[in-house]
């Protein structure tokens, strides 16, 4: 066996192993399997190898960034859940992944990245506090900006105001979902009996950040709560394969949400203000030898002697220009 | 439509019984309707007839723009109008026609996913061969799609249809799929349905249901649609269930029916070689 896989993906928060469902999808898949991933928590996903989360580096294949391909290339390293399922428990795994798909996601994804509250208090907040300096300024809204856009685009018309039509003809599709899901579960602890399979790694993916975000807008969370048995099956999988993270998160949430956040900034201002001082500066400077209020010149060796007094000279209009 | 009108249609709708002068609208079948809406067209003429409830199909060169939602087809029943396969369902449901009340929960909340499954992959992979690869789109897509249009609007909606399906497989992350990727999820998608139908006469036994007309829309339409080259209807002609499967309904929904469905669906029908 070569070096471990690596895995690059969103850090936790609330309770989680990550915040994104993508990387929750995977990493609950590769806890499944029992694959030995060598898991890079990070903020930044422009240093991931394929610029997005999650992302696997492997050594024969390059990087691989979608869930699907993920847990495909786990899949022929040996690393499989579903290798006790009969063919038709795939076939039902894939249909109710496209479930899953078409009608809890536009939904997650309205809940989380355009009901405003929503965005305003926890998402934007979220990524503008985590994401490093200073692509915090920059990484949210672009995301915010793709999660619309993809929305719009699956849904297939042209307006999309965070208004009361879209989002109930949303959440009313959500909920279907969500009771269908329930439906399916049953009393079973996982969906195809008594161990987890890629269809529980996708579903705990989809629903776990609903289940443990605090919104202050939670007509979806509220929804999942009153589905006994999906609310237990995500708690489930966090006590069983996260154990770590279910511990964390009183003692994290308490220290890191009121005081951390301050503390965490002041440090941060003061670096920002020479950052953009010097932003400010290197801007200025390059305008000035753009437009060419000052120039610089090259000196040939041949001339060296009888240009040092020149560049002496041409110093001082420097400074004069600046 | 809003949910207040949407509701407040439902309620006349349960009210009114169905009428004799409902009607289809789907874009011109010989030069005009592509794939795609050729599937979900047939998906919801299959679904009506296992109703049983009786429709005149309508083709009309900008029914495109003419149905609510902007997609095709949309039915037009007294004076309400519905589109696409889901919402139709609804309707016909607030009428008292259904064809999945025989089915328990599970086997409900099983239904509605493998409905996705098909959105979610075959519909998606007949938009993605027909926008996205070029000489599809070139040699038909087009063409057929600009046929009503004169110059210079035929390249104008044309190009902003392409643009639109583009940004969307973006979107959905299957920009960077080659072609070869999209027919192994088609041929991936019917090994999850062919295993699903088995060896039963309908996906959930004897009963059809909106899944069988659903999934009957799309395959019979990829199997008798000819394209640049026959790579997607290799794909399900692996899975002799599923051909056999068309072949059932076909005969006992559209067949038996021909005398008085007019010439539109015997003419469609007859050319289908593939089948036979």
């Amino acid at each position: 066996m070569a070096a471990p896989l690596e895995l690059y993906c969103w850090k936790g928060d609330w309770g989680l192993p990550s915040v994104d469902t993508d990387c929750l999808t995977v990493l609950a898949y590769a806890k499944f399997a029992g694959a030995p991933l060598k898991v890079h928590k990070i903020t930044n996903p422009w240093r991931s190898p394929t610029g997005s989360l999650p992302a696997l580096k492997t050594s024969e294949e390059g990087s691989v960034s979608q869930p699907s391909k993920i847990i495909i290339h786990l899949r022929k390293q040996k690393y499989n859940a579903d290798y006790d399922l009969s063919a038709k428990e795939g076939a039902d795994t894939l249909a109710f992944i496209s479930l899953l798909e078409e009608k809890l996601l536009p939904a997650l994804i309205y809940t989380f990245w355009l009901d405003s509250k929503n965005y305003v208090d926890v998402t934007r907040r979220w990524h503008a506090e985590n994401i490093p300096f200073p692509l915090n300024f920059y990484l949210p809204n672009r995301i915010h900006g793709q999660q619309l856009e993809r929305l719009r685009l699956v849904r297939g018309d042209n307006g999309l105001e965070p208004g009361d039509d879209v989002e109930k003809e949303l959440y009313r599709d959500a909920f279907e979902c969500m009771s269908l899901l329930s439906q399916r579960l049953g009393s079973h602890k996982f969906f195809f009996g008594d161990s987890p399979s890629s269809l529980d790694a996708y579903v705990f993916g989809y629903l776990a950040p609903l289940a443990k975000a605090k919104l202050p807008n939670g007509k979806l969370q509220q929804h999942l709560n009153s589905l006994d048995n999906l609310r237990n099956f995500c708690t489930n999988i966090l006590t069983l394969y996260f154990p770590s993270e279910g511990r964390d998160p009183p003692s994290q949430k308490t220290s890191s949400q009121p005081e951390g956040g301050d503390c965490d900034n002041e440090p941060n201002r003061r670096r920002n203000q020479v950052l953009s001082v010097l932003v400010a500066l290197g801007a200025m400077l390059g305008y000035a030898i753009l437009t060419g209020i000052v120039s610089i010149q090259r000196v040939q060796a041949q001339g060296a002697l009888e240009s040092s007094h020149r560049h002496q000279h041409q110093e001082e209009e420097e400074e004069e220009e600046e | 439509m809003s949910l207040a009108a949407e509701a407040f249609v439902s309620q006349i709708a349960a009210a009114e019984p169905w009428p004799e002068n409902a009607a289809l609208y789907q874009p011109l079948k010989d030069d005009q309707i592509l794939l795609s809406d050729c599937a979900s067209s047939l998906a919801v003429q299959t679904y009506l007839r296992m109703c049983r409830l009786p429709i005149r199909v309508s083709y009309r060169a900008n029914a495109e723009y003419m149905s609510p939602s902007g997609k095709v087809p949309f039915i037009h029943v007294g004076n309400q109008v519905v589109s696409e396969l889901g919402p139709i369902v609804q309707f016909t449901k607030a009428k008292g026609h259904s064809l999945s009340d025989g089915l328990d929960e599970v086997q409900r909340a099983e239904m509605k996913a493998y409905m996705e499954l098909v959105n979610n992959m075959l519909l998606t992979a007949e938009l993605y061969i027909q926008w996205c690869d070029e000489n599809t789109v070139a040699e038909i897509t087009r063409p057929r799609y600009s046929s009503p249009y004169s110059w210079p609007l035929n390249h104008i909606l044309a190009y902003q249809k392409q643009w639109e399906v583009r940004r969307k497989m973006n979107a959905i992350g299957w920009a960077g799929k080659g072609l070869a990727q999209v027919y192994e999820d088609v041929s991936q998608c019917c090994q999850a349905l062919s295993q699903r139908l088995g060896i039963q006469p309908y996906f959930f036994n004897k009963q059809p249901t909106e899944l069988d007309a659903l999934v009957f829309g799309h395959l019979f339409t990829i199997l008798t649609t000819q394209l640049t080259n026959n790579e997607l209807s290799e794909k399900i002609k692996n899975y002799g269930n599923l051909l056999s499967f068309c072949r059932r309904i076909e005969q006992s929904f559209f067949e038996e029916h021909d005398g008085d469905s007019g010439t539109g669906s015997s003419s469609r029908f007859s050319k289908s070689p593939s089948l036979i």
